[in-house]
């Protein structure tokens, strides 16, 4: 029995059958496409807990905001969660172009534009992060060119970088229990 | 051992790698290829390093540094007992995480791309650190010859990690014992082989006084941990000198630098020598070799109360910058160090090595190569006036 190739952890065959079936099995695209849940449950002060299939993240606030820092607070975690899907969309490109990957990191970055406006100090303006940078190094075995590319790739794929860069339409509902 | 023309030329210790061999080194790394094959490799490029240095008229040559991964990871592969370990993979051991997020964004460096050999189990010597090194550089020129290594408070305190290092050695200061074994043993037979300069590498003395009061940071070095200055400049000399005491025979040097990893000056440590001196001068060695060639050094007037106490492996280049010196403006700087030097005190090197990480080498061959031939010119027209 042949050797299953594998690149960067993941078995090649497999991820491009993976691939192809998203193309090709309309449920299989279906199954992935969503809906994504998650719920966030309260956990006192401003920590919450988001619940994601079987898994659970908890999230907390700085001590400056008087809360117990406990965990990573809300806006970061989105930083994370950009800088993540980046490096799944990497890895992913990389391997369907035979690039083995020997590091890869990426910093995340974000200032409020103002903050002003979550303190209920400010009627208008934005409280979010007008612009998240987002930079890449990594260490692998293929010219800067293809690395480049790569790196675009991975940005122009990336569900959740894509959420954050285009307008998104949060639809919002309320419920007094 | 002292050298017979005034003002010889040296380097600091390393050079810019080939893509050829690094290329290998992953390879080495990644275990496809074994150490004897790589050497083979790194072979081809130490003679060449060598041949660059002499063509250049170095008078005291140096092997590139070209079998290490950086001036002070390597040991991992010579001693027993040390784990080689990214910042990526110390990340979870760190106390101030959000502190050193900040000094990696500060350095625009990835965490990766920084290694650090950790002591996770008591540190045995087998067979030497640079012996190897040595001995090849020293088939392969008639011209004297240094030898870098790292020197024993830059290992102590790169290798001892809470939380990793502590089962081995419950307290930085017991692995120092076992460092200063290692290191004496070392240096002993570095002498016995005849290299003429052994060089320890020193350049987190630097953070001690001019970085960052994290416990934890980087200064060229994955740093695990130190206390407050005056006791880490104490420990530093006293590990200096329990690793060179009684050995005579050898020129020993020690380097301090404000950082090589960057082109990007500001990212780099500043200040003049002033706040390290009464340590350095307190070290039992011949030399103390030191960047001078930016402003980033501050002024040379520092050593008026130190005159003649020491030799000075005088920084006259910029190893991260693209532009050759002026062999009359390095001769200018020398004449000012002269008020401070008697000319038989004063050796002419770059600030730091041209590849002090292997994969981000500060300059290329050509330019590196080129820098040194303009410290040999200037020593050449010094020699004119001097000898």
């Amino acid at each position: 029995m042949a050797e299953e190739k594998t690149l960067n952890g993941l078995r090649v065959d497999k991820i491009n059958s993976i691939l192809n079936s998203m193309r090709d099995d309309k449920e299989f695209l279906k199954a992935v496409t969503g809906p994504w849940k998650s719920r966030v449950v309260w956990q006192g002060g401003f920590k919450a807990k988001a619940y994601m299939r079987k898994h659970a993240v908890e999230m907390d606030e700085p001590e400056g905001l008087d809360a117990s820092d406990s965990a990573a607070s809300a806006h970061e975690q989105l930083l994370s969660a950009v800088g993540s899907c980046l490096t799944v969309g990497y890895v992913l490109n990389a391997t369907r172009r035979g690039v083995k990957i020997h590091d890869l990191e990426i910093a995340m970055e974000g200032n409020f534009d103002n903050i002003l406006k979550w303190a209920g100090h400010a009627p208008g303006g934005n409280p979010g992060y007008p612009t998240v940078k987002a930079k890449c190094f990594v260490r692998a075995d293929a010219d800067e060119k293809v690395l480049r590319e790569i790196w675009q790739a991975a940005i122009d794929g990336s569900p959740v970088t894509q959420t954050v860069a285009r307008p998104t339409k949060i639809e919002t509902e309320f419920e007094k229990v | 051992m002292a050298h017979t023309k005034l003002f010889p030329v040296t380097v600091v210790g390393s050079w810019t790698r080939p893509d050829w061999l690094i290329h290998a080194l992953r390879r080495r790394q990644a275990g496809e290829i074994s150490a004897g094959e790589f050497d083979h490799v790194a072979d081809e490029a130490v003679l060449a390093a060598i041949k660059y240095q002499e063509d250049a008229g170095v008078d005291i040559v140096s092997d590139g540094e070209m079998r290490r991964d950086n001036f002070y990871s390597f040991v991992v592969e010579k001693l027993g007992g040390m784990r080689l370990m990214k910042l990526s993979q110390l990340l979870d051991y760190m106390k101030d995480r959000a502190g050193f997020e900040e000094i990696l964004r500060a350095l625009d460096v990835p965490a990766f791309a920084i290694k650090s050999p950790i002591a996770v189990e008591k540190v045995v010597e087998r067979d030497g650190i640079a012996l190897d090194e040595a001995r090849f550089l020293k088939e392969h020129t008639t011209r004297q010859t240094k030898v870098p290594i790292p020197g024993p408070y830059l290992l102590t305190r790169s290798s001892w990690f809470e939380g990793l290092s502590d089962k081995a050695y419950p307290t930085r200061e017991d692995l120092a014992k076992d460092v200063v074994k290692i290191l004496r043993r070392e240096v002993t037979r570095l002498k016995d082989m005849g290299v003429d300069f052994i060089q320890l590498d020193e350049p987190s003395i630097s953070q001690v006084v001019y970085g960052d009061e994290a416990e934890q940071t980087f200064m060229c070095a994955a740093l695990g941990s130190r206390t407050d200055p005056t006791h880490e400049l104490e420990f530093a000399v006293r590990l200096v000198n329990e690793t060179v005491d009684g050995i005579d025979g050898v020129k020993f040097g020690v380097h301090v630098c404000r950082g090589n990893w960057s082109r990007k000056e500001n990212v780099l440590l500043s200040g003049n020598y002033g706040p390290l001196l009464p340590w350095l001068m307190r070290m039992d060695v011949d030399q103390l070799v030191l960047e001078m060639a930016t402003p980033r050094a501050g002024e040379i007037e520092v050593f008026e109360e130190y005159r003649n106490e020491k030799e000075i492996g005088l920084g006259v280049s910029n190893p991260r910058s693209d532009d050759i010196e002026n062999p009359r403006q390095i001769v200018a700087r020398v004449k000012e160090v002269m008020k401070y030097f008697d000319p038989d005190k004063i050796y002419l090197n770059p600030d730091c090595g041209f590849g002090t990480f292997a994969e981000r080498c500060v300059n290329t061959a050509d330019v590196a190569y080129r820098k040194l031939k303009v410290i040999h010119e200037a020593a050449e027209m010094l020699r004119k006036e001097y000898e």
